[in-house]
């Protein structure tokens, strides 16, 4: 790119400082308070690294984390597989005009508010919700099932948020594959299926790598979802930091849990960042 | 929070703060202009409408409230705050004593206040601080068992065996509030919940796994009331009044018992903050929660129903059968109060409750 | 097999859809109860839930608090944004690839961490929870996004086109206002929407960062721990309608700039 020099060096900086100044502001330094918080007892009594140290002492803390993390894998795992096929489905099957409206369609639900979304999950789980009922009422099944508070429910409110999510992105990314990069292995002889496999599904991959990525982020942080539908039989990390500030308002502990919880994110984050491309190259 | 001068952190904290000082006067622009309204640190029954417009039009302010759970964030919240910032607060009738030791409250006007009209069990007279009060209890109830008369037998009821017993697997809830719970696990057990030491954890977390093994759901005030209410379980651990009360019209079968082994009482109280700088209306305001009018709308508010401290609550003779209120005399006397941990032990009873969330 | 591989096809968009639509047209459903439990058998339709919504004081000012925060920090996410992402495309700037890393950094961490540090520094300093503290606290989630967005479609054509500008003797505000903004008016107008989208829809900040006046999610989430309620249902349903309005609304704004 040219740069142009005409207005000296005070415009540029000019313009990208707010931002920066901005993030730095509202974003690292709080994060450095946190971190300073973290390392102070909750009684005030000075430094301490005990915060951290009951984390990894107590099981029932760090098993929140093991909980968050099986949750979020299978969460995305399970979204992508459904996503792709149906993504697939509307870039590839449905007819070109439709598409916008069946897209649109697909992704609707995602304007319901996020707290009312998991709400309604539970109104359809619950003992006698309409899943229950149907089960009953055609007589596959003579007790109703425990759908509600588990971690199915969980599960199942986390998917159907980011099937929606997924599907657009992979739509996105199966949209901007070339055709001729299909007609190109036509003609080499490859049959559809082998194209799939062979052409289309690694070129989308990237896609789906930063669709799964979010989809990882927002799911570990989520604390709505777990809370309305796990019914506490198990503690996610989101619900046990909450905690340390609902009930005791103790900020150093929520902090120490928090930064950890950030460190898993920036592990997973480093282990796909080359697959990665959030901005442009 | 402590801080160290040397730490570079608290160097960059003090350039900084001119920096925050600037923005804050520019949010507390918005918070001036309320001054004259009433700041009040409640529990969700105090935020019913129907409570609080009667109140507001009466003396034409607005009552901002923010909801709160437990006596430990409530604290946080006042910790974090400008002196001022708050003017009444709800807050468990035993903790009194911890807010008079931070220096939190005013001592109330005995003369302007119904204290001779209060259930004497509940007046708290254990919680005077040299002779003053700090607090007025406004509403109490029981932690106890509740459950749906038509599908459990009301006679297993009597007994907190039933609890861990097989009879009733995955048809339990517990209610999602370490403090009463960790009470009645105490009371399964035979102790005194007056007494509760770290000594008796171990024996008390056993009770609440052999609980856990059998409930569905662990809840909070609304997932547990809705799963009694729509048949999900058919006992709430911890339950009460306070859930089957309020959702009598639409479930009559709810009912509640105390077992033989007792129940936890449960009490809340208004305090008014020493550095109110609205001190006139937060008197009114007590006295309008306390009057026969205002501790009828309490007791039935929407959030939960709960028996109102004040004996000539103004409640319809339907309300008060809901609430078991010609019961109360024999029911107070078999209850034993809410435990009061320190702030050490709180930590640990805390973490017990974890422990038990995440058992599987 | 093309037509089993159609059928299937169609089966399977079929089950995603419904998938997608059950909680949406249950929760619909029983904002229509006459009951005062939202599970079946259905009762209705009776409008009263609707009524006690729009009855309710607390929620309507928390929806009018929403959008006015969805509003003004989508509004300052994009400024800061466009200016950035202008700043880094014309001009090269020392170290531009880590800066650009700095901005976008907040996209890779939760929401619950972002407000949770917050909440910290706002306690420390004695900055008051408020609606305020809430929009700061969007505009960090919400400007990597715009930046993201804007930089990634600023190209050599708008460039040029500015270079053109700038040729014939137009200050470098007028090239701005003039030229590039126009020209860059899709992609400033998706993140605005999409951050309209995320603070419209965001909690754990608003609720870790608001006192009394809070927004719509905080309020509905209030409103959920007094008990299940089709009151719920029927200001779910009606944050639903409002947001497809909005959607059909940019939607249509979007398709006119298209043959242009």
């Amino acid at each position: 790119m040219n740069p142009a020099t005409n207005s000296g060096r005070a415009l540029p900086w000019a313009l990208v400082t707010p931002a920066l100044g901005w993030t730095l502001l509202f974003f690292v330094l709080p994060f450095l308070a946190m971190g300073f918080s973290s390392l102070t007892a909750h009684d005030g009594s000075g430094f301490t690294l005990s915060n951290y140290s009951q984390f990894f002492a107590n099981p029932a803390y760090w098993q929140a984390m093991v909980n968050s993390l099986q949750v979020t894998a299978i969460v995305t795992l399970v979204s992508v597989l459904l996503a792709y096929p149906f993504a697939w489905i509307l870039a590839e099957q449905v007819p070109e005009r439709w598409q916008r409206l069946a897209l649109m369609l697909a992704v609707l639900p995602f304007w319901t508010s996020y707290v009312v979304r998991s709400y309604s999950w539970l109104l359809v789980l619950a003992q006698n919700g309409v899943i229950n009922r149907a089960l009953t009422g055609s007589g596959l099944f003579t007790e109703p099932v425990q759908l509600a508070n588990t971690r199915l429910a969980t599960i199942t409110g986390f998917v159907h948020f980011f099937v929606m999510l997924l599907t657009l992105t992979i739509f996105a990314n199966l949209k901007q594959l070339s055709p001729s990069y299909r007609k190109a292995a036509a003609d080499l002889g490859a049959g559809p299926v082998r194209t799939f496999l062979h052409v289309v599904l690694p070129l989308t991959l990237p896609g789906i790598m930063v669709g799964a990525f979010l989809t990882f982020v927002l799911c570990i942080g989520d604390y709505i979802t777990p809370q309305i539908l796990g019914g506490n039989n198990e503690l996610l990390m989101p619900q046990l930091v909450m905690m340390q500030i609902g009930r005791r308002g103790d900020f150093p502990l929520a902090s120490a849990l928090s930064i950890i919880l950030m460190a898993v994110v920036t592990v997973a984050y480093l282990a796909c960042a080359r697959r990665l491309k959030i901005e442009r190259a | 929070m402590s801080i160290n001068p040397n730490n570079p952190l608290s160097v960059l904290k003090s350039h900084l703060h001119a920096t925050y000082a600037a923005a804050a006067l520019l949010l507390a622009t918005g918070s001036l202009a309320q001054a004259a309204d009433l700041n009040a640190l409640i529990w969700c029954d105090h935020a019913d409408p129907a409570l609080l417009q009667p109140f507001e039009e009466a003396n034409g302010i607005k009552v901002n409230v923010k909801e709160f759970e437990g006596t430990g964030a409530g604290m946080a919240i006042v910790e974090q705050s400008q002196p001022g910032d708050w003017d009444v607060m709800v807050i468990d009738s035993i903790d009194i004593p911890r807010g008079v030791e931070k220096g939190l409250f005013e001592p109330l006007p005995e003369d302007k206040l119904p204290f001779a009209d209060l259930f004497p069990q509940v007046k708290m007279d254990g919680s005077t601080v040299a002779g003053k009060r700090y607090g007025i209890t406004e509403k109490f109830g029981y932690n106890t068992i509740g459950y749906n008369k038509t599908k459990v037998d009301p006679a297993d009821m009597q007994s907190m065996a039933a609890l861990t017993g097989d009879k009733y697997k995955g048809k339990i809830a517990i209610y999602d509030y370490y403090l009463p719970v960790i009470g009645i696990a105490a009371l399964a057990i035979g102790k005194k919940t007056a007494e509760l030491t770290e000594a008796d954890l171990p024996a008390i977390k056993d009770e609440l796994l052999k609980m856990k093994a059998n409930a569905k759901l662990v809840g909070e005030v609304t997932a547990s009331q809705t799963a009694l209410a729509t048949g999900e379980v058919d006992i709430l651990v911890g339950g009460g009044e306070w859930v089957t009360a309020g959702l009598a019209k639409e479930n009559p079968a709810l009912d509640f018992s105390i077992p033989k082994e007792g129940a936890v009482l449960w009490s809340q109280s208004l305090a008014m903050f020493k550095d109110s700088e609205n001190k006139e209306l937060a008197l009114k305001f007590i006295q309008y929660i306390m009057s026969p009018e205002g501790q009828a709308r309490l007791a039935t508010s929407s959030c939960y129903w709960g028996m109102p401290a004040n004996a000539k609550a103004a409640l319809s003779d339907e309300q008060k059968k809901i609430l078991r209120f010609d019961e109360q005399p024999d029911f107070l006397a078999r209850a034993q109060s809410y435990p009061a941990p320190n702030a050490d032990l709180d930590k640990k009873m805390q973490d017990v409750w974890t422990e038990m969330l995440q058992a599987q | 097999m093309r037509a089993l591989v159609r059928i299937a096809s169609w089966l399977y968009a079929l089950a995603v859809y419904g998938f997608i639509f059950l909680p949406v047209v249950v929760l619909v459903l029983f904002s229509l109860q006459a009951t005062s439990f939202p599970i079946p058998p259905f009762t209705g339709p009776s409008l009263r839930w609707y009524d006690a919504v729009l009855a309710d004081t607390r929620l309507t000012s928390a929806l009018v608090n929403s959008l006015l925060v969805a509003a003004l920090s989508s509004a300052v996410a994009v400024t800061l944004g466009f200016l950035s992402a202008w700043g880094f495309a014309r001009f090269t700037l020392l170290g531009s690839a880590l800066l650009r890393g700095l901005i976008t950094l907040p996209l890779t961490v939760s929401y619950l961490i972002i407000g949770m540090g917050l909440l910290v520094l706002f306690n420390w300093a004695g900055v008051p929870k408020s609606l305020l503290a809430a929009g700061i606290g969007h505009v960090v989630i919400n400007l990597p996004l715009c930046f993201a967005i804007i930089y990634s479609q600023m190209g050599d054509h708008q460039i040029n086109i500015e270079r053109a500008a700038r040729d014939l003797g137009a200050p470098e505000w007028k090239v701005l206002l003039l030229v590039t903004v126009p020209v860059m008016a899709p992609a400033i107008f998706a993140g605005f929407f999409l951050s309209m989208t995320f603070s419209w829809d965001e909690f754990v900040i608003s609720f870790l960062l608001t006192r009394f006046d809070t927004t719509l999610p905080v309020e509905i989430w209030n409103l959920l721990r007094s008990g299940l309620n089709p009151k719920t249902n029927a200001v779910g349903s009606l944050v639903f309608a409002v947001s497809i309005v909005l959607v059909v609304f940019f939607e249509l704004m979007l398709l006119r700039r298209k043959p242009a």
